[in-house]
């Protein structure tokens, strides 16, 4: 047997030279063909004008932001579904994303000027917008499952609800969207990486180096979460408070990743379901894996929806739900 | 010696009232059971003692301290409790399980001491569960995997020990072994342990002291002697008893029982 932690390591590695693979491949793929010699040359400031121009303001802060989202993604699915004791818990199911989904479209339809263009101050407002309809969202679900505290099964099925209603509103919204807004609004829904531009990492990015390195901080916490309330109570976790700060912390990630992709559905299912089979329920080692595991997926997703239709593009998310689909049914079909 | 006491005790879930005005004394480094019926309250006073569950009114006192006003950190240090039939994630090795145990004691992110490590490695041995430290605690058979729950809450290294029908769903070999493992932790370390337990020769066998519930109330309290009698029982329980003295244990025990027509 493999000791875990040198399996890890392992992991990681493989995992990062995956990344590094698609994200070259990424770079190379496009309307206009880089190849990786010349994508190696352009990085080395040898390439030429349109080069630099379609690898460094067009190419790679769409992969960066696609990095960024699958990684947020599926760590807000790791802390739900440690929180709630659901595998099935994701920050799509519980209405989270709907509810980030729901605020970015009324910022579009009521807030976007007249040449349908986003300015700076927007790029700053619109993560933010989400971000609150992403946590009125959650708001409500707690509100709604509580009960002598926090009690995860109502969570789950509440959000279920909320998440129904929410998209009648999205729907009943988008029907009063002019036909132009209304397929801008539809394809965003289903997952579109659309922000990739310089000033949306820049947006995004210093939430992300906060919030992810303080989910690993609290790895400990979700393990011991995991066990439920009354044994982590026992131990000493205040689990109310802890499952909150957590929850917030999962909101945050996801509303983040609906403003800059819209909704991506199943990423916050599927990455950890992969990490658990490959490292175990540990949080420590579960959260890495999954973040680099929702990156890739994501990354991936991106680069088959850019160019399979090519000139056309297919939303990310939709790839991202092509893929796992199958994959979902395969984990149900195999549980006991 | 940690003590655990409760004063003017009441207790409810939302409007229902289970638990009215109840005062308790646990006794130190005794093992204490708690018998009684179905809904009679037992599960729900312990999971409050433990502040599982939040009281209505009445104060809990640990060491002196009102546990609602003591951080539970602090709590965790001096009493660890076992849920009833708790669930492991599934793929969660043994040592992993255990070393939770120590969570009291860790902050942030640091690691387990090497005091830690000799915790769970204690926790292990004592449980019989060295050999299995590397296997995920879904694929252990019941009494194996009640015993990694308990070597959990023992690496937890506290005075005072609160489990909740720690044998229900093991086969009469592995109730046995569970509460000969308890009876040991109590004699060797002089730990406080109580439960709450359904087997009532179990109780009397292996318990020095037994409180017999009934509808909230303590219907009576002390020696096993003192409680297993037919005139407890048959308020508590609602049974006609026959009852003994095993001869190799020279503790109570009941032979036969009826219902009271």
């Amino acid at each position: 047997m493999i000791h875990p932690r040198v399996r890890f390591k392992w992991v990681l590695l493989i995992l990062f030279a995956l990344l590094v693979i698609a994200g070259l491949i990424s770079l190379n793929l496009g309307v206009v063909s880089i190849s990786p010699a010349e994508v190696f040359q352009t990085f080395l400031g040898q390439g030429t004008q349109q080069q630099r121009l379609i690898l460094f303001d067009f190419r790679l802060p769409g992969i960066i932001l696609a990095l960024l989202v699958g990684a947020g993604m599926a760590i807000s699915g790791v802390i739900l579904q440690g929180i709630t004791r659901n595998e099935l818990a994701d920050p799509g199911i519980l209405g989270i994303n709907s509810g980030a989904g729901l605020a970015v479209i009324i910022y579009i339809a009521f807030f976007q000027n007249a040449a349908g263009s986003l300015s700076i101050l927007n790029t700053f407002i619109l993560p933010l917008f989400a971000f609150l309809g992403a946590l009125v969202t959650a708001g409500l679900i707690v509100i709604f499952s509580w009960k002598q505290g926090f009690q995860s099964i109502r969570l789950v099925l509440v959000g279920v609800g909320v998440n129904a209603g929410l998209n009648a509103i999205l729907i009943a919204i988008q029907l009063r969207l002019e036909p132009q807004d209304f397929m801008k609004a539809l394809i965003w829904l289903s997952g579109e990486l659309w922000a990739t531009q310089w000033q949306y990492v820049w947006a995004l990015l210093p939430w992300y180096v906060v919030l992810i390195p303080y989910t690993i901080y609290k790895s400990h916490t979700l393990n011991v979460l995991n066990l439920g309330a009354q044994l982590s109570t026992g131990l000493g976790v205040r689990s109310n408070r802890e499952r909150l700060i957590l929850l917030v912390l999962a909101v945050a990630m996801a509303g983040l990743g609906v403003a800059a992709g819209g909704g991506i559905a199943f990423l916050g299912l599927i990455a950890p379901h992969i990490a658990r089979r490959i490292v175990g329920p540990k949080h420590q080692v579960m959260i890495p894996v999954s973040a680099l595991l929702g990156s890739l997926i994501l990354l991936i997703a991106d680069t088959i929806g850019k160019n399979i239709l090519s000139p056309l593009e297919i939303p990310a998310g939709m790839i991202v739900s092509i893929i796992s689909a199958p994959y979902f049914i395969y984990l149900l079909i195999k549980t006991k | 010696m940690t003590t655990l006491t409760a004063e003017k005790l009441t207790i409810g879930y939302e409007e229902r009232t289970i638990v009215k005005e109840l005062d308790l004394v646990f006794p130190s480094g005794q093992i204490t059971a708690i018998i009684g019926p179905n809904g009679c309250g037992k599960s729900t006073i312990l999971k409050t003692m433990a502040r599982l569950h939040p009281a209505s009114s009445g104060a809990i006192y640990l060491d002196g301290k009102l546990i609602h006003q003591t951080p539970t950190k602090e709590i965790a240090k001096k009493m660890a409790v076992l849920p009833q039939s708790p669930e492991a994630p599934g793929g969660l090795s043994v040592y992993e399980l255990i070393s939770y145990g120590r969570t009291p004691y860790l902050s942030g992110f640091s690691r387990l001491s090497q005091h830690d490590r000799d915790m769970v490695e204690w926790a292990l041995n004592v449980t019989g569960l060295t050999e299995f430290k590397n296997q995920a605690v879904d694929t252990l058979s019941g009494g194996q995997r009640q015993r990694a729950w308990i070597a959990m809450a023992i690496a937890q290294e506290t005075n005072l020990l609160l489990l909740d029908e720690p044998t229900t769903y093991l086969d009469l070999a592995h109730q046995l072994e569970v509460l000969q493992l308890l009876k040991q932790l109590n004699e060797d370390d002089g730990r406080t342990i109580i439960m709450v337990i359904h087997d009532l020769n179990h109780a009397a066998r292996f318990a020095d002291y037994m409180v017999a519930l009934r509808g909230g109330e303590i219907i009576n309290q002390g020696t096993p002697e003192h409680v297993m009698t037919a005139p407890v029982l048959k308020k508590v329980f609602n049974i006609e008893t026959a009852i003994v003295t095993d001869p190799r244990t020279s503790k109570p025990a009941m032979i036969s029982y009826d219902l009271i027509k």
